[in-house]
C-alpha cells in the first residue's frame, strides 16, 4: 500500500504543513505523514531570489523511502534557470515532487491573507505533481487539474478533480478518497 | 487530447535542455534534444519535426546560421530562438529571417505554453491553407477547353503563355466561341487564381447602371442610390475582371473606363476622391473593334489600351474536326448531370454535326446536346434527336459574307419564334442582349401581322 510522507521546506509552518498533509489524505485516501523536520538544502539559483526546484527535488529523492512518495512542500519561491518560477516540479513516474506555496499564497499579490484559500490551491497543486508521479501529462480538459497553469488564476480555473480519462489512469491508492 | 507535437530543442546548456525536454514531455509532446548546431542538422530532416527551439549563442555555429540551414532542410519546419535579453536584436533579425518568434529566457511559463499553442495552431492553419487551396483548385477549375485542332491548340498555347503575366488581353470571336470560358481559363492559369473573378456583360446593362455597377456609388449620388455600392472594379482587387461584349460600350462609358485603366483607381459615383484598386483585365468582344475605331464609334486609345494580347478564338466551323469530340464531351457532361445512363454518339449523328455550320458555335453545339439528351430514350444519340435545324439541309449557305449569313439565320430564327427573343435567344444560344443588340445593329423590324 503507497503512503505519502510530507517535507515542510523553506520556512513552511509545521501547521500548515499537518493541516496539508490531513486534506491530501482524505482526498488520496491513503495516509499521509509529515516527516520530522529536517534540514533540507539551501539552494538559490544564481542572481536570482529563487530556490532551484530541481536541487530541492534531487534531495527530496535521495530520502529513504519505502512504498511512499515524498513531497517536499516549500514556502520559497521555486524556479529552474530556464522559467522565472515554477509552481511545482516532478520526474513523470518518479517518487519524489516538490511544491512552493509561494505564488499561491493571495498575499503575494498584494491581496490580504487567505488561509483556507492558500491551503486549498496547495492540496490541489500536491495532487497535480502526484498525477505526474502517476505518468500523467498535461491535460487539454478546460477544468481538469492535469491542466497546465502558468499563473495562479489558470490555476484555479481549472477545478479540483481529474477529468474521467485522467482519473482512470490514476494508480488505485490515490483513488479511495472523498473529494 | 491535442495532438502531440515533434520538438527539436537546440541548446549546448544541458540544464536547458533537460528542463524543456522534460516540460514539453509533461504536455504530452515528442521531444529531441541537440548540444550543438551540427547534431541538430544530423537529426533534422523534411517532416520530421513540427517546431523547432534553437539557442541564438552557441559555440561553433549559432543559431541565426543554424536556422537558415535547417529551414534550407525543411522550409515547412517552424523556429523558435531562444535568447537573453543581450541578444533581442539578434532575435529580431531571426525573424525577419523567417523565424516565427523568439522568446526571451528566463521563460515565464505562460508565455512558452502560449508560445508553443499558438506556432502549432498557426503550423495546422498553414497545412488546412493548403489543403483547402488544392481542393480549390479542383473545385474551382474551368470546365476544359475540348478540341484537337490546330486552332484551338494554338488558342490553349496562347492562354497558357499570357496567364503567368499581368497582360491585359482581348478576346475577340463570334457568340458561342467560349471567349468567357477562356477568360475563366486565364484567371485560372493565373497567379491571382486565389482572388476572385469579376465578370460584367458591358452589353447587358443601360448605360446609367452599367457605370454604378463598374465603378460603383455612394449613398445618395443618384435617386435610390440608398446605400454605398461597390462597384465591380473594387470587387475584382487582387483578382482579374471579365469584362464581355466591350465592344457595345457607350462613348461616355468608355471614356471612363479608360481612366480606371489608366490609374488602377475608381471613383465611386458621388465619390470625391478614388479608391485604389489592383485589378487584371480580360476583355472579350464578337465585333470587329477596329472596325468601330474607324467608324468613331470606339475609342482608339482605349482599343489598344485593351487590345494589349489579342487572343482570337475561331469560329466552330474553323475546327469542324472538333465537333465530335465537343459533342461527345457535352453528351457525357449532360448524362451525368441528368443521372443518366451513359449514352453513345450514332455515327449519322455525328455526320450531322460534322455538316452543319453552326452559327451559335459551340454554344449551340452545347444546346443541340443537351436538348437531344432530354429527348433520347435509349443508349444512342440518333440524328432524329438533334434539332431540325442541324439535320435539314443546305447546312452551308451557297453565298454571302459571314456577317450576312448571321443576319439571314437570325431572321430566320425570329420568324419561326414569332418574334419571340427569348425563345429564338435560346435557339441561337446566344443571351437576350446580345440578340437585341444584333436587331439594333441589323436595324430588324418585327413584322406588324407577327
Amino acid at each position: 500500500m503507497r503512503s505519502v510522507e510530507l517535507h515542510a521546506l523553506g520556512g513552511l509552518a509545521p501547521e500548515r504543513a499537518r493541516t496539508l498533509a490531513a486534506r491530501l489524505s482524505r482526498r488520496v485516501g491513503a495516509p499521509c505523514r509529515v516527516a520530522e523536520a529536517g534540514a533540507g538544502p539551501v539552494a538559490l539559483l544564481p542572481g536570482r531570489d529563487q530556490t532551484d526546484a530541481d536541487a530541492l527535488l534531487a534531495w527530496l529523492e535521495s530520502q529513504p523511502v519505502r512504498d511512499a512518495v515524498v513531497l517536499g512542500v516549500t514556502a520559497q519561491d521555486l524556479a529552474i534557470p530556464i522559467f522565472t518560477f515554477v509552481f511545482g516540479r516532478a520526474r513523470s513516474g518518479g517518487q519524489a515532487a516538490v511544491v512552493s506555496l509561494a505564488r499561491l499564497d493571495p498575499a503575494f499579490y498584494g491581496l490580504p491573507a487567505d488561509e483556507e484559500l492558500l491551503v486549498r490551491r496547495g492540496v490541489r497543486e500536491l495532487l497535480h505533481e502526484l498525477g505526474h508521479l502517476a505518468r500523467l501529462p498535461h491535460c487539454d480538459h478546460p477544468e481538469c487539474l492535469m491542466r497546465f497553469a502558468g499563473s495562479v488564476e489558470k490555476a484555479d480555473l481549472r477545478g479540483a478533480e481529474f477529468c474521467d480519462s485522467c482519473a482512470e489512469r490514476l494508480p488505485d491508492w490515490m483513488r479511495r478518497g472523498s473529494p | 487530447m491535442k495532438a502531440p507535437l515533434r520538438i527539436l530543442v537546440v541548446d549546448d546548456e544541458a540544464i536547458v535542455r533537460d528542463s524543456l525536454g522534460g516540460w514539453f514531455r509533461q504536455d504530452g509532446h515528442s521531444v529531441d534534444t541537440a548540444d550543438s548546431a551540427r547534431e541538430a542538422l544530423r537529426r533534422c530532416e523534411p517532416g520530421r519535426y513540427d517546431i523547432a527551439l534553437l539557442d541564438i549563442k552557441m559555440a561553433g555555429m549559432d543559431g541565426l546560421e543554424l536556422q537558415s540551414r535547417l529551414l534550407a532542410a525543411d522550409p515547412a519546419l517552424t523556429i523558435i530562438m531562444m535568447t537573453a535579453y543581450a541578444s533581442v536584436d539578434t532575435a529580431v533579425r531571426a525573424m525577419k529571417a523567417g523565424a516565427y518568434d523568439y522568446i526571451v529566457k528566463p521563460f515565464d511559463p505562460d508565455d512558452l505554453s502560449i508560445l508553443v499553442k499558438r506556432a502549432a495552431e498557426q503550423r495546422s492553419l498553414r497545412a488546412e491553407n493548403q489543403r483547402l487551396k488544392q481542393s480549390l483548385d479542383t473545385a474551382a477549375a474551368p470546365p476544359p477547353i475540348v478540341g484537337a485542332s490546330a486552332a484551338i491548340r494554338h488558342v490553349l498555347d496562347l492562354v497558357q503563355t499570357v496567364s503567368a503575366t499581368e497582360a491585359t488581353v482581348l478576346v475577340s470571336g463570334e457568340s458561342g466561341t467560349g471567349k468567357e470560358l477562356v477568360a475563366r481559363a486565364i484567371h485560372a492559369a493565373s497567379p491571382r487564381r486565389y482572388g476572385p473573378l469579376v465578370v460584367v456583360n458591358c452589353g447587358a446593362l443601360p448605360e446609367g447602371i452599367l457605370e454604378s455597377e463598374l465603378f460603383g456609388h455612394e449613398a445618395g449620388a443618384f435617386t435610390g442610390a440608398r446605400a454605398r455600392h461597390q462597384g465591380k472594379f473594387e470587387l475584382a482587387d487582387g483578382g482579374t475582371i471579365f469584362l464581355d461584349e466591350v465592344g457595345e460600350l457607350s462613348p461616355k462609358v468608355q471614356v471612363e473606363l479608360l481612366r480606371v485603366l489608366e490609374d488602377k483607381a475608381v471613383t465611386r459615383l458621388g465619390a470625391r476622391a478614388p479608391v485604389k484598386t489592383d485589378f487584371r483585365v480580360v476583355a472579350a468582344t464578337n465585333r470587329d473593334l477596329q472596325e468601330r475605331v474607324k467608324a468613331g464609334a470606339f475609342r482608339e486609345d482605349l482599343y489598344w489600351r485593351l487590345n494589349v494580347f489579342p487572343l482570337a478564338l475561331p469560329a466552330l466551323r474553323e475546327r469542324s474536326e472538333d465537333v465530335r469530340p465537343l459533342a461527345e464531351h457535352f453528351l457525357t457532361r449532360f448524362t451525368a448531370s441528368m443521372s443518366r445512363k451513359p449514352i453513345r454518339l450514332a455515327d449519322e449523328a455525328a455526320a450531322a454535326l460534322a455538316a452543319y455550320h453552326w452559327p451559335g458555335n459551340v454554344r449551340e453545339l452545347q444546346n443541340a446536346i443537351e436538348r437531344a439528351v432530354v429527348v433520347t430514350r435509349g443508349d444512342v444519340l440518333e440524328a432524329s434527336a438533334l434539332p431540325l435545324a442541324v439535320t435539314s439541309g443546305p447546312s452551308h449557305p451557297a453565298s454571302g459574307s459571314l456577317e450576312e449569313v448571321e443576319r439571314a439565320h437570325v431572321e430566320a430564327m425570329l420568324r419561326e419564334t414569332g418574334w419571340n427573343v427569348s425563345q429564338a435567344a435560346r435557339v441561337l444560344a446566344v443571351d437576350r442582349a446580345t440578340l437585341y443588340n444584333k436587331i439594333r445593329r441589323w436595324g430588324l423590324k418585327r413584322p406588324v401581322d407577327a
